[in-house]
């Protein structure tokens, strides 16, 4: 899911460019595209683990809640 | 004196080269190809990626075990002879899937042990019977901290856009693959893939951004590609990439349309007590001769050949022009565990002599000798079907190996009829006396028996 709505942001983009037919070495546009799938992976890895922490905050936040509400009853 | 005959197409590696000596396969390693190898043993790899069928079995020969004159100050490995070489546009959908799949399980399990893979050609996997296996010992070497998959390309090229190009277009890549050893060019596969394909994300990462990113480094006059190979790639991103493209190449499959051959075994003018006799014939012939390797020409689901494979013989590799055929084939290979290798083939275009010098890549005779053949049901899609002069069809046949079972079919037969409907009956030679004739003088002919109301026969043939 995360997948999908970081890459369709870039899809519009780059499905629409031009070609060209020359030759290049064999590994550069390769090594360019796995650069920016590691940063994505690093990114999304950061961003699950923040995502986890606020989660766990929230939740907690909630407990607190029920738990005080609980007492006051 | 070594009589060793060096493997023409071993040298895209200056690590190593194998080599041919007494029907046995060996390999000479060079400086670099020493390292290699002493990594992988010390580490204890060798014989774990052996156990666990990722790798073709591999034997060190110790000094003073075999003399080989050319290479006294080398390291020589002896490997597994595998019963036939195939080639990657020589498979089936399945077949291909089933290459990339070990290809990747490989390589994860090397990354996590500390080792890499430095190329991706599917030429580097075999068939050995229906399981894939990794032949290339020297692709091998140990991981370095945040380094590049180098062959991520080459993996595009030669698995994942051929299978794309089968299971989102239908458009075999046999063919095409069989036209470019390197594969299926990545900007040819995404000019020819639309909006709606590119909608996903492995198409549109491994696809598009690749193409893109090729072109811009072509375009770029100033591109520093020490800039990127500076950043690291973490390990973890690595073996994420490639567990991601096993997911979606698990998922991806061929659509259902179907051939002309495809449910032949199931859907064909024969009776049933014809079918029972000319199982019969078959297995009687296989039981007679016991063939170490047999070619059942036009093999079609295989039935043929796993019978023939239950009364005595050792291997059978499987030619048929329909994929479907041998998609099928190569499912029941799977399923019962079978010593038989489907391939695809056209006969009036078989697999030749390809690759630098013509000899990279062997014709599909010169992998082998076969030491039987069945033909049944073909010769007819030669000489009918493609307009082939009946003595050069049966010469031909007769050259794949020295013993046989060639099925004539008559002209009055019902699939002769149907073929002929519009070509009109332009074969005046076309009879099972002619067929007669120039099969004994190829060959000597042992038996002839009719196995249809129609009047096809099956003639058992000997050269020896």
């Amino acid at each position: 899911m995360k997948k999908s709505c970081l890459f369709l942001s870039f899809a519009i983009y780059f499905i629409l460019i031009s070609k060209s037919y020359a030759y290049i070495d064999p590994g550069t546009g390769s090594m360019i595209l796995q650069a920016i799938l590691g940063f994505i992976a690093a990114a999304l890895a950061t961003l699950s683990f923040y995502w986890s922490k606020f989660k766990t905050f929230i939740n907690k936040l909630f407990k607190k809640n029920k738990k005080s509400g609980h007492n006051s009853n | 004196m070594d009589t060793i005959q060096i493997e023409a197409g071993s040298f895209r590696d200056p690590a190593g080269k194998i080599f041919y000596k007494d029907n046995k396969v060996f390999r000479v390693l060079e400086k670099e190809g020493i390292k290699r190898f002493k990594f992988l043993k010390n580490s204890g790899l060798l014989n774990d990626l052996i156990q666990k069928e990722f790798l073709i079995e591999c034997k060190e020969i110790s000094d003073g075990e075999m003399s080989f004159e050319n290479f006294k100050e080398n390291k020589i490995i002896e490997h597994k002879k595998l019963d036939y070489i195939s080639y990657p546009y020589e498979w089936s959908f399945e077949q291909l899937k089933d290459a990339a799949i070990h290809h990747l399980n490989f390589h994860i399990y090397l990354l996590k042990k500390g080792a890499t893979l430095i190329d991706s050609s599917a030429f580097n996997i075999q068939f050995d019977a229906y399981k894939p296996i990794f032949i290339d010992l020297l692709s091998i070497k140990e991981y370095e901290d945040g380094e590049y998959w180098i062959a991520h390309r080459q993996f595009c090229e030669n698995f994942l856009n051929p299978l794309i190009l089968k299971s989102i277009k239908n458009i075999d890549y046999n063919n095409w693959f069989k036209g470019n050893l390197e594969g299926i060019a990545t900007k040819d596969l995404n000019s020819i893939l639309s909006f709606k394909d590119k909608l996903s994300y492995n198409i549109f990462t491994q696809v598009v951004m690749l193409d893109y990113f090729d072109n811009k480094v072509i375009k770029s006059k100033n591109f520093d590609i020490n800039k990127i190979n500076k950043k690291k790639f973490p390990k973890n991103s690595f073996l994420s990439m490639l567990k991601n493209l096993k997911n979606f190449i698990l998922n991806l499959d061929i659509k259902k349309n179907k051939t002309t051959w495809d449910d032949y075994s199931k859907n064909n003018t024969y009776k049933n007590n014809e079918e029972i006799l000319k199982k019969k014939i078959v297995k009687d012939f296989s039981e007679k001769y016991k063939f170490n390797i047999l070619a059942d020409l036009g093999c079609n689901d295989g039935v043929y050949s796993e019978i023939s494979l239950n009364s005595g013989s050792n291997f059978v590799v499987g030619f048929d022009y329909d994929l479907n055929a041998v998609n099928n084939a190569f499912r029941l290979s799977k399923k019962n565990k079978l010593n038989f290798l489907p391939l695809y083939f056209d006969a009036s275009n078989p697999s030749s002599n390809l690759g630098w010098y013509q000899k990279e890549r062997k014709g599909f005779l010169e992998r082998t000798e076969f030491n039987g053949m069945l033909s049944l049901a073909f010769e007819h899609h030669l000489t009918i079907g493609k307009n082939i002069p009946l003595y050069q069809v049966i010469e031909w046949l007769v050259s794949t190996a020295p013993r046989g079972l060639i099925e004539f079919v008559p002209k009055n037969d019902e699939t002769i009829k149907k073929m002929i409907i519009l070509k009109g009956d332009i074969f005046p030679d076309y009879n099972e006396e002619n067929f007669r004739k120039i099969l004994e003088n190829k060959s000597k002919i042992i038996s002839t028996t009719n196995i249809s109301e129609s009047g096809r026969k099956i003639f058992e043939y000997s050269k020896i």
